[in-house]
């Protein structure tokens, strides 16, 4: 095979198209078999995307330069790959040596070349008829160890699936999707497991967070993230109210190999917005867990909004840095939270360290010396309905925020809205909806703000935004040449200054990006990526 | 200004029907759960007449599906339904999203469940078959002398040279299979064919056809690697749509061949 490598890579150096891309970078075969040690070492090979985020700490930050403030202008489409079926992309593909791995809606994966875009193999799962799913049909991404990529279904399966043949390798149930659980996220691979979470928190489940050994399968462990009996947080939710307190898991989380803790995100206590039945701070709603590394079991939480009752789950990608505070290096973690609030929290113990809003809000004064939020009286649902800022979708939500180690500043995607927020009795029914309420907008969209900004993590201060009409869903990519890539619902893909905010190139791709872009190299060419309505653009400078 | 609606009302009259019909609607549906009632060999040659005249354009006349139109094989494991109820709403509601219309509203329920009745006629009921062979022969046969494991995978367990054999007992017959085993290069799907490739300075990579357009041919050579070449720059390169499986009429008795058809006859969805 080595033989083959390198009459491939003569071939290809004696052809003038590629010579200049090549002579920078050695031909790989496609591919190897992604080893822990290079998950744990991504940004050793920033020509791959090797996990949701790209690398553990979740920075979304590619340490590629060919593209850059001086040249992104020059931007152009190298391919398009259209979804079969038409749905709402959410995809953040991955890229390994020349192989990019696409998960589409409804639960299904494509492998395609990196450089054409055109298709190796596919895996179409198969769903029963009746599914329990909140908000619509929805995968946002693989994760990959060794030959085998894992998967989350609609039908709260986790698959395993061969990375060369998309065969199915195994397949098992997380939890009963007749219950109300689904699984949306991208796994987290830790080691020989495989971390996943679960969707769910409309429909009164109890959430988790569960590693699974990669070669079989078996479950290694659960973590509920809900307090249950045995654990003295169950007295923050009152009588038997935890047994259906939500907490759903249903984005991805990050992992500190030194500390060897597992952070993740739980969303919203159940019934979303009737707190009247489950009184308490209702742990561990809306936190930030942190878990070990290798037996699950919680070593410190952080909680966001404690007895919330407006669906701000905390369901954002953990962020992880090292970064100096008061004249000291810390390990935080950075926070912009759908309540509205930024926070950067120290992840050894998970000590709040400072927090500001970064975006409208009015149910809360500040937060005090403990980060918990002082409320405004009189901002819960009512029968009659009540106006709130942020809005039930947030001040951002699951889409990924980024940090830039090259500029120092993390950045999110805000939107400064309001809604009416109503309450209602409702009895718990399994496989039901359990919400006690709801929402609605009573301005059009265009009347509210939204924003790329960009935040010191040392302060908490906004350092510079750049407004967006009508709002983002989409996730945001830094990268080592100085950029910061992102989409809007009205369909343009851009490319800003990170240092500043400066719009450096932008495209309407004419659907909503609700993806998060992501960048790689093959052959010494750099790639961006971004999903747009059911399409997976490419882009590249001209070769 | 709420005024009470009178029953002599034409507006009345219309909601009742419209809730009759409702509810012969759930009756009609829910029929389901009790099986396909329309499932004599008349309602399956229904089935087959209303197929042919409304489905066979994207599914094809022998129902085993069609690239160009992108609509599946129904011949084999259905990816969207596991059972008649499944079937039946896929017929009514669509497939949100793809080319899969539902049936005009009118559509009479017998209708629909003939067409249902049709479709699973397509696949061969385990039940009902009488083979010769030992499963448990077959599988010993499978995993030693036949070799097949190291080509092909059942459960994630396997090579990968050769098909996914997991679901094979429902996608083929137990003629199919035999065919398969004693006339391997009969029917060849083009996933499967073999394709030479020659580089510009005649060097030659060969491997297993995984895809190929206008431009572009993606292979995996007998190590598993994945390649992939544009066609203008190679030298040439050339199909072979032969098998690359042993025909085992020369290497196995027939009952060994039995025991094995048996054996892959079997591998069906686990219930």
């Amino acid at each position: 095979m080595n033989r083959i490598c390198l009459l491939l890579a003569t071939l290809l150096l004696t052809n003038n198209g590629f010579s200049q891309q090549l002579s920078q970078a050695p031909i790989t075969p496609a591919f190897s078999p992604v080893t822990w040690e290079r998950l744990l070492n991504a940004t050793d090979e920033p020509e791959n995307w090797l996990m949701y985020s790209n690398t553990l700490d979740a920075q979304r930050h590619a340490h590629l330069n060919q593209v850059n403030t001086s040249n992104v202008a020059q931007l152009e489409m190298k391919w398009a790959y259209q979804i079969p079926e038409i749905d709402r992309a959410e995809t953040t593909p991955l890229v390994v040596d020349g192989i990019m791995f696409i998960t589409e809606a409804p639960s299904n994966v494509v492998a395609v070349d990196a450089v054409t875009g055109r298709q190796y193999w596919r895996y179409d799962h198969e769903l029963p008829e009746d599914l329990r799913i909140c908000c619509g049909r929805n995968n946002r991404g693989v994760a990959i160890l060794g030959e085998t990529l894992y998967m989350s279904t609609l039908d709260a399966h986790l698959v395993a699936i061969d990375a060369r043949t998309g065969n199915l390798r195994w397949d098992v149930e997380v939890a009963s999707y007749e219950s109300g659980y689904s699984k949306t996220a991208a796994p987290l691979i830790v080691k020989d497991k495989v971390v996943t979470g679960i969707a769910g928190g409309e429909f009164g489940i109890r959430g988790f967070i569960d590693a699974y050994d990669a070669e079989t399968g078996e479950l290694a462990w659960r973590t509920y993230t809900i307090a249950g009996p045995g654990d003295p947080n169950v007295s923050t939710w009152s009588g038997d109210s935890w047994q259906t307190g939500g907490g759903a898991s249903w984005i991805t989380g990050s992992y500190d190999a030194e500390l060897n803790q597992i952070y993740w995100g739980t969303g919203n206590p159940g019934p979303d917005w009737n707190g009247d039945v489950r009184l308490g701070d209702n742990l561990y709603s809306d936190s930030a867990l942190a878990l070990n590394g290798d037996t699950g079991e919680l070593e410190w939480y952080f909680q966001f909004t404690p007895h919330d009752v407006h669906d701000w789950d905390a369901i954002q990608v953990p962020v992880l840095a090292d970064i100096q505070y008061q004249g000291e290096e810390r390990k935080v973690m950075m926070w912009a939270n759908r309540n509205a609030f930024y926070y950067t929290i120290d992840r050894v113990t998970g000590e709040f360290l400072v927090g500001k809003p970064y975006a409208l809000q009015t149910w809360a004064t500040e937060l005090d010396s403990d980060g918990r939020p002082i409320r405004v009286p009189g901002m819960e649902p009512t029968y009659e309905g009540i106006v709130v800022s942020p809005s039930i979708g947030g001040a951002t939500n699951w889409f990924s925020p980024a940090y830039s180690p090259q500029t120092g500043m993390f950045y999110v995607n805000a939107f400064d809205g309001e809604q009416e927020f109503f309450k209602r009795d409702e009895d718990y029914e399994e496989g039901e909806r359990f919400t006690g309420g709801g929402g609605q907008y009573i301005q059009p969209m265009d009347t509210y703000n939204s924003a790329i900004r960009a935040i010191n993590p040392a302060t908490a201060d906004i350092e510079w935004e750049f407004p967006i009409q009508p709002r983002s869903t989409a996730g945001i990519l830094t990268t080592e040449g100085g950029l910061l890539f992102s989409g809007s619902v009205d369909g343009y893909f851009y490319a800003l200054d990170a240092s500043n905010g400066q719009e450096l190139w932008n495209i309407s791709l004419g659907a909503r990006v609700h993806a998060a872009p992501m960048s790689y190299a093959v052959n010494g060419q750099q790639f961006v990526t971004i999903a747009a309505g059911n399409v997976v653009y490419t882009f590249g400078l001209r070769d | 200004m709420n005024q009470p609606i009178s029953w002599r009302k034409p507006i009345y009259w219309a909601a009742v029907i419209v809730f009759l019909v409702s509810l012969a609607w759930v009756t009609g549906v829910s029929a389901q759960d009790e099986g396909n009632l329309y499932n004599t060999a008349v309602d399956v040659r229904l089935g087959e007449r209303y197929f042919l005249r409304q489905c066979s354009r994207c599914h094809g006349q022998d129902a085993r599906g069609s690239d160009e139109t992108g609509a599946p094989d129904l011949t084999g494991t259905l990816s969207r339904a596991s059972s008649d109820a499944g079937v039946y709403r896929i017929i009514r509601e669509g497939i949100s999203g793809t080319a899969m219309l539902p049936v005009p509203q009118d559509t009479p329920d017998p209708t629909v469940w003939q067409l249902v009745a049709f479709i699973n006629s397509l696949r061969t009921d385990p039940a009902n078959i009488d083979l010769p062979g030992s499963v448990t022969a077959g599988r010993t046969v499978y995993l030693g002398k036949g070799e097949c494991a190291s080509c092909h995978m059942v459960r994630g367990a396997g090579g990968r040279l050769g098909p996914d054999l997991t679901l094979i007992g429902e996608e083929l017959t137990p003629d199919e299979l035999y065919t398969a085993l004693t006339d391997p290069s009969a029917d060849v799907d083009p996933r499967w064919w073999s394709v030479s490739v020659v580089l510009q300075d005649g060097a030659e990579v060969e491997g297993l056809r995984m895809n190929e357009d206008t431009f572009g041919l993606r292979i995996m050579d007998s190590q598993s690697n994945l390649w992939s070449f544009q066609k203008n720059n190679l030298r040439s390169y050339q199909r072979d749509e032969s098998s690359t499986m042993p025909n085992y009429a020369e290497t196995l008795s027939a009952s060994e061949i039995d025991d094995l058809v048996a054996y892959l006859f079997s591998l069906r969805r686990e219930n």
